[in-house]
């Protein structure tokens, strides 16, 4: 199956944000009530960005941010949501392979068998995984998008596109199979270049092996609050590639050499009672 | 106690090794689940890290109150975790020597704990603090603490749980099946060893004793 990907053109985007409704709509996933446990509080922040943050039923959300350049205040909009990575931190932590990648390149998850760990919420180089949690016993789940591929909830089984790409007036976000994207995105750079956008670039082609949300942005992506290289950090990867086979060769090593000894003053031990 | 016994561990000791030594083997499993991918399907719906939770209650208010009730106990236990001599490196280069071939003349005498047993305890003294913070902080500081302080906690609490968990099983062979130690099981279970057993062990710690009685 071809890779897909969503291409999110920064630079289209009014903040109407009917995504972030057509993507609770579909996903069945209530405002988020501050009051509740794991609500995200609300505070006034002198923003028209709502609701304030991601949340375990806030998938996907519009970002404000303000600048300043050549004395004039710029109003950017930033997707936040899943970036549905190549390299994925959240696949690479996961204990139990509730996370995994399906064949469009998306990263899915299983509900049912998530343990709650919240290993990836610390891992994803882009703080998307949130999870309902108590505090007290640990019992938690997480949850993110799932670009529409949610069993039971799947639009792209069906032939249809993402909830927050068919919703999307201004078409500032599109869905295809991912070199198509890629196109369409250089192509956009290339004339927000002759534009004189000297900073604008395409977010996600290469990033992590490529993410399967990309960005077309008019200047660099720290000014849009994104990580200018996101990266699975050091820590991440030690924790598979270092800590478990470590774990494995020390503890087979250990029983290995108890065996042996045992074996060895069993002998000497008879020995000697002859 | 019949009269050529002698009392290796009061029934306080005991009862806290048993406590402590059980909820380690339950925190041990609950802990090796997310640990061993092929294990993991059984951490679903984060029941065992519920298990992990209060055991791990267990496994830090179970020597809190010992050392409330029997203070003087304890503290003689640390002195001893912390008192290393030249008998020490002795048995350090004999043990190989008797522990594979049964020789006995190298063995410096020992103290009611002998070297092994110490470097033991002493594990179990450094590693049941590091256990405890990197657990406190990923149990309670799960949304408070920065993301990457929480790696770097499973990261050492991982380290914590190689270190300990395969020195455990050298533990239980000690204890248990070396063909040689004979009564290290009794002197857990029962909390009596012969006197015998006492004097080829424990030398130093025997002399001690039966000079008290005198
Ligand atoms: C003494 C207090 C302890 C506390 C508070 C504690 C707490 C925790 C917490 C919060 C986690 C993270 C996963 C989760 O949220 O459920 C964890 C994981 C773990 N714990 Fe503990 N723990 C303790 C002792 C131990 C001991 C004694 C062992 C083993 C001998 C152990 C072995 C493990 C292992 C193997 C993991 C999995 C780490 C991984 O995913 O690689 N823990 N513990
Ligand atoms: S953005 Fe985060 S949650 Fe999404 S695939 Fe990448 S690491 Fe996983």
């Amino acid at each position: 199956m071809a890779e897909k990907a969503i291409l999110f053109d920064a630079t289209k985007c009014t903040a109407c944000r009917g995504c972030q409704v057509a993507c609770k709509q579909w996903n069945g996933n209530d405002e988020y009530i501050p009051t509740e446990p794991n609500g995200v509080k609300a505070s006034n922040r002198g923003s028209y960005e709502n609701p304030p943050d991601l949340s375990p039923s806030t998938w996907l959300k519009i970002r404000f941010t303000e600048v300043e350049s050549g004395g004039r205040v710029r109003w950017l909009f930033t997707r936040q949501a899943c970036m549905h990575c190549t390299d994925a931190a959240c696949v690479r932590v996961c204990p139990n392979g509730s996370l995994y990648h399906n064949g469009l390149g998306f990263v899915e998850y299983n509900k049912d068998t998530c343990t709650g760990c919240g290993y990836c919420v610390d891992a994803c180089p882009f703080q998307v995984p949130r999870s309902t949690r108590s505090l007290l016993t640990g019992i938690a789940k997480m949850d993110k998008c799932t670009l529409c591929t949610t069993q039971g909830l799947n639009r792209l089984d069906d032939g249809m596109e993402p909830a927050c790409v068919k919703t999307c007036p201004p078409g500032a976000l599109q869905f295809g199979n991912r070199d198509e994207m890629v196109a369409a995105g250089r192509e956009r750079v290339g004339t927000l270049k002759t534009m004189g956008w000297s900073g604008a670039n395409l977010y996600g082609e290469n990033e992590l092996n490529g993410l399967h949300v990309m960005y077309v942005l008019d200047d660099y992506p720290a000014v849009y609050g994104l990580p200018a290289a996101p990266r699975v950090e050091g820590v991440t990867r030690a924790w598979k590639n270092v800590i478990q086979p470590l774990g494995w060769a020390v503890g087979g090593l250990t029983i290995i050499g108890l065996g042996m000894n045992w074996l060895v003053a069993r002998t000497n031990a008879k020995k000697e009672a002859k | 106690m019949t009269h050529h016994e002698v009392e290796k561990y009061r029934t306080p000791v005991r009862v806290l090794h048993w406590i402590h030594a059980g909820s380690f083997v339950i925190l041990f499993l609950t802990g090796l689940v997310l640990f061993i991918p092929g294990l993991a399907f059984l951490a679903e719906d984060s029941w065992t890290r519920l298990i992990h939770r209060i055991f791990a209650a267990i496994f830090v208010v179970a020597p809190v109150i010992y050392i409330i009730l029997n203070p003087k106990s304890m503290a003689r236990g640390l002195k001893l975790a912390f008192s290393w001599g030249k008998d020490d490196m002795g048995w350090l280069k004999a043990a190989p020597g008797y522990y594979f071939q049964g020789y006995e003349e190298g063995m410096p005498p020992q103290d009611s704990m002998n070297t092994g047993q110490k470097m033991w305890w002493l594990m179990v003294i450094v590693f049941g603090v590091i256990f405890v913070i990197t657990g406190a902080i990923m149990w309670f500081a799960k949304t408070a603490a920065p993301p990457a302080v929480l790696q770097w906690m499973v990261f050492i609490h991982d380290i914590s749980f190689i270190a300990t968990g395969t020195m455990f099983f050298l533990h239980i062979y000690l204890g248990v099946f070396h063909p040689l130690m004979t009564e290290s099981w009794n002197a857990m279970a029962s909390g009596k060893i012969s006197k015998e057993y006492a004097k080829a062990h424990h030398a130093r710690w025997y002399a001690e004793i039966s000079k008290d009685k005198e």
